[in-house]
């Protein structure tokens, strides 16, 4: 079975939420293994912070925020593996068994506690057009921005909803390259309901001001933008030429050859999923969330803390990786009353933290029923071209659930494994048989959660 | 399609080989993020359907960025770094495998 | 909601069984569970196959042989009456020896069932080809393989859009398919039978259960044996691939888009679907030992299903003495066998002739005594 490496406690993820864990157990004399399948630690948000190619004033404050912990994160005695990925796990009565797949092949480990600090994703939010090279996540465009200081060269539309698409848009045109437009589904409205969520609004005062400060600027730069976009549209031969969108009774027309889209963000579902932790739909962030108890632990011997067990942010991934951390630690010490405090301390910072959260959810709610407006054409599963209207027929024909409407169709099949399609066919078996989203479930997953080649498993086999 | 911006901050290069042709790139880029820069996007892949497709997410999850690399097909371009004397090949030839 | 058959299992044996009754005109519902129930319809290696079957049992040979058969102009009949292409294709197969000893014990099963029956030494063809011989049926083949048996009896579809032109044929002929409402008992009523779910009762004429693993507990409710158990079955399946012309084999074979179908365990581990690493590296060896090509090929998914297997592996029909009117089928082979389940066994319900015509498949063969 190749070698079997052993280790105390397993972090699989190196954002805010892994490396605040780590650094939190090796000061209480543990030393865990950390993998990620990244180059370097950092996660999403400080993606390229050890060697930054981007300065403050275009980044924005909250990178260069992440500093400190990079550096603690360094500093501290860590089995730090990166461009590993973890491609298989299982609960065990005594640990947690997986499997790495790194540049030197596969690996076997045994660990007795683990935390799953896999992060979110980009909400896969389908629309035609939307496959055309051209269009790509403004998550994406932002990754080439951090790595390389990479920006378009001709001006892009961006579209959607959602912070991330403003801070894009702001980061563009401090950079000199403003957008051309922002075309925004939130509803004007919408901006006003602070107002009705006063404690949230305080809580999160600085969220809003920062949002509101940027559309300021957006505004003041010149970029036209567009609140309460119902549809949109990318076409061109080859590659995007045009995006159309659907605004105050109208379809317009827009001649670009880049469009960037948001559409906010949801966890990562697969390797917790592949692991058993049962997902529930969770109203607010229109996703599914792994159920944890209050000690952010999900099964017997596994955590889950940050993004990847709901949108909390940055801070809010830090705080629960610190917090997973306390939780996981068994070994009774003389500082138990110290630490009690802390926990109750990170609680009391996390509940403000979140605080904010529902007005967040609600001002960039999306239209629930965005899936079932689309045009039959539009593409829902980008790996094996499966559409919107081949779903609808195979529904009619009697695929009742996810799991028989990807065996009818191959939706959900290719290489992504689900992660792009997974939570589209949720909502469309939603709205047709008007059933919640957790009534419908999703896709079973399995492995591989990450990709490795019949060559590199082959060689785990016993007598290989 | 995609340039740097002045202002970033000054990173090494290495030469890696696309398609057969010696191309310098920043080193902190991933081999997705380096084909973009230096050929942008409108024949990074060909799908199974025979459309073109590029880079969706470029964070490990889409799988839109499969690319040859030192030889071994439909790797995900943005998980890997691009690294001196890599040699980089685009999959044009109709299929996710055409390697 | 009166009709005149209730099925109960919406996998591959209930549908085709659906199909011919409906085809005929038949009144029928399907009542099927939710949509992560066991389903082994969904997770299957997809080949028609005859080699190999009913070592032991001359009349399962024979059933397989004859069902491959008629399954060239079920399938054609499926995808005009759908427009869903099943891709099926029987241009023969290939079941692998990996040494000598192996091929030794195959050969001498597949002479020794030749000789058990007149129709069988007429009709099955075979023959061992060494790893040379092979080359033109599965180019690349393996160092390390010894041989194997090809017959030109078998083949392979798509089960998945098996399932689905079912489904749909089933749906265009009027049928009512209920997901979602799984049957917690069935007895007997005034005119016919009676199936309690969680939200309703539907009646009907005659009842089939076609429930898989689920004739555990419903067979017996009815007088019928239900006599099976899961074994589970790990598969893996690769990325698109060049395809390549060859012939398929139980242990991997191409589907028609590309993907390299790995098959498969048998495993005893109850009501357990999950994969272990053990057998997913297992498979992988095997595999890439078959055709080194495919040490490059990425995986993209590994799953469990798990079979319905009778106590001697062979098909069960059985209709109940007690209660007149209530049948019970399973069988491991639903693909292969789907032709003669949409055709002559719907056919021998029709008539209730299915004791009669297919008595050595009957429950009576297990001599367990059905459970009152
Ligand atoms: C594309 C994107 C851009 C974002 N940009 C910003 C921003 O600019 N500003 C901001 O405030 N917030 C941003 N966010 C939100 C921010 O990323 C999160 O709030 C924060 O990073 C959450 O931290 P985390 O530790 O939970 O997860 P992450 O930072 O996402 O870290 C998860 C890590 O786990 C690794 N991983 C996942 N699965 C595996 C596996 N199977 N094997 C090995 N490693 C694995 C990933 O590679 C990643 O490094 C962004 C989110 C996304 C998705
Ligand atoms: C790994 C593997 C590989 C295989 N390969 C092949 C192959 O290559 N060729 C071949 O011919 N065969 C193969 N088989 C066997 C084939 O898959 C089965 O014979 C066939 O799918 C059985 O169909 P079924 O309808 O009886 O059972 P299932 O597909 O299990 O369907 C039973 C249905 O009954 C429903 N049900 C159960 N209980 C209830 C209830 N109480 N109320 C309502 N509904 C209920 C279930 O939800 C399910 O939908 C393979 C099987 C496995 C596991």
């Amino acid at each position: 079975m190749g070698e079997l490496c052993q280790a105390e406690i397993a972090i699989i993820g190196a954002g805010p939420a892994g490396m605040a864990a780590a650094i939190r157990l090796t000061q209480a004399g543990i030393r865990p293994v950390v993998f990620d399948m990244g180059n370097a630690p950092g996660g999403q948000i400080y993606r390229q912070l050890d060697v930054p190619v981007i300065g403050e004033t275009l980044s924005g404050t909250d990178y260069y925020r992440g500093r400190d912990l990079l550096g603690d994160f360094s500093r501290a005695d860590i089995d730090y593996r990166p461009r590993s990925q973890v491609w298989w796990g299982q609960c065990e009565s005594d640990g947690v068994s997986l499997g790495v797949v790194d540049a030197a092949g596969v690996s076997r480990w045994h660990v007795k506690r683990m935390l799953l600090a896999t992060g979110s994703m980009e909400r896969s939010w389908p629309f035609p057009g939307w496959q055309l090279p051209g269009s790509m996540q403004a998550g994406a465009a932002q990754i080439l921005f951090k790595e390389g200081g990479l920006v378009p060269e001709a001006s892009p539309v961006l579209a959607g909803s959602g912070p991330l698409l403003y801070l894009l848009a702001w980061q563009y045109c401090r950079a000199g390259c403003a957008p051309q437009r922002i075309l925004d589904t939130t509803p004007a409205s919408r901006y006003r309901l602070p107002l009705r969520y006063l404690r949230g609004a305080w809580q999160g005062r600085h969220y809003l001001v920062k949002g509101a400060r940027m559309m300021l600027a957006l505004k003041r730069a010149g970029v036209p933008i567009h609140h309460g976009v119902e549809a949109l549209e990318a076409t061109g031969k080859h590659r995007v030429e045009r995006v159309h969108y659907y605004w105050r009774g109208h379809w317009h027309h827009q001649d670009t050859s880049l469009v960037l889209t948001h559409f906010g963000v949801v966890p990562e579902p697969q390797l917790g999923r592949a692991i058993g932790i049962p997902y529930d739909w969770h109203e607010g962030q229109q996703c599914f969330l792994p159920e944890r108890n209050r000690s952010l632990q999900a099964r017997t011997r596994v955590w889950v803390a940050g993004d990847g067990g709901g949108i909390g942010g940055a801070l809010n991934a830090e705080r629960e990786g610190r917090l997973a951390a306390l939780s996981m630690l068994t070994i009774p010490t003389n500082d138990v009353a110290d630490r009690k405090r802390e926990r109750r301390r990170l609680e009391q910072r996390r509940a403000t933290d979140l605080a904010v959260r529902p007005l967040l959810e609600a001002m960039f709610r999306l239209p629930s029923h965005w899936l079932s407006e689309q045009p039959d054409t539009t593409l829902v599963c980008r790996c094996e071209c499966v559409s919107l209207g081949e779903l609808r027929r195979a529904i009619e024909q009697g695929a009742a659930g996810p799991n028989q409407l990807k065996a009818f169709t191959r939706c959900g099949m290719g290489p992504c494994q689900g992660r792009e399609c997974g939570e589209s066919v949720t909502r469309l078996l939603s709205t047709v048989q008007a059933l919640p989203p957790q009534e419908i479930g999703y896709y079973q997953v399995r492995p591989p959660v990450q990709a490795l080649s019949l060559g590199e498993l082959a060689a785990t086999a016993t007598d290989a | 399609m995609f340039q740097r911006i002045a202002e970033s901050s000054v990173i090494d290069g290495v030469d890696i080989q696309l398609d057969g042709e010696i191309c310098r790139v920043p080193i902190t880029l991933s081999v997705a993020a380096a084909v973009l820069f230096i050929k942008g996007d409108a024949d990074y892949r060909r799908h199974v359907d025979g459309h073109a497709r590029a880079p969706f997410c470029l964070m490990g999850c889409c799988h839109e960025c499969l690319i040859t690399i030192d030889g071994e097909p439909n790797r995900r371009g943005c998980l890997v770094s691009v690294a001196e004397g890599m040699s980089i090949e685009r999959q044009l030839g109709g299929s996710q495998d055409d390697g | 909601m009166q009709s005149d058959f209730l099925i109960i299992g919406g996998g591959v044996v209930g549908m085709a069984v659906a199909y011919g009754l409906a085809r005929d005109g038949q009144r029928v519902s399907v009542l099927d569970e939710s949509d992560d129930a066991f389903r082994a319809s969904r997770g299957n290696a997809g080949l028609t196959w005859v080699q190999g079957k009913g070592l032991g049992m001359p009349h399962y040979a024979e059933l397989s042989l004859d069902a491959s058969l008629t399954w060239p102009a079920f399938a054609a009949e499926l995808e005009a009456r759908t427009a869903i292409d099943i891709e099926h294709e029987c241009r023969g197969g290939v079941d692998l020896c990996f040494d000598a000893s192996e091929a030794k014990v195959r050969q001498r099963d597949y002479a020794k069932l030749q000789l058990s029956s007149r129709h069988l030494a007429q009709h099955f063809r075979w023959e061992y080809l060494d790893r040379q011989a092979l080359q033109t049926y599965l180019p690349g083949l393996g160092e390390s393989i010894h041989g194997g048996t090809w017959s030109p009896h078998d083949g392979h579809c798509n089960p998945l859009h098996l399932l689905r032109a079912l489904h749909a044929a089933c749906r265009s002929l009027g049928l009512e398919y209920h997901a979602s409402t799984p049957v917690l008992s069935l007895s007997p009523c005034l005119n016919g039978f009676r199936a309690a779910t969680p939200d309703s009762e539907f009646h009907a004429e005659r009842v089939i259960v076609a429930a898989g693993l689920g004739a555990r507990n419903l067979a017996p409710m009815l007088g019928l044996s239900g006599t099976v158990r899961p074994v589970r079955g790990q598969m893996l399946v690769t990325e698109r691939m060049p395809r390549v012309e060859q012939l398929p084999t139980p242990q991997l074979r191409q589907t028609a888009t590309g993907g390299y179908l790995i098959g498969d365990t048998h495993e005893e581990v109850g009501f357990d679907k999950g994969v272990s690493l053990e057998m997913m590296s297992c498979l992988a060896d095997r595999a890439v030992r078959i055709y080194p090509f495919l040490r490059q090929a990425r995986l993209i998914r590994a799953w469990g299903a798990l079979r319905i297997m009778t106590p001697d592996g062979a098909p069960l029909y059985e209709a109940s003495s007690r209660y007149p009117g209530a049948y019970n089928l399973n069988c491991h082979s639903g693909i292969s066998l789907a032709a003669f389940h949409a055709n002559e066994l719907a056919r021998a319900i029709i008539d209730d002739r299915l004791e009669e015509r297919w008595s050595a498949f009957s429950g009576a063969r297990f001599n367990v005594p059905a459970h009152c």
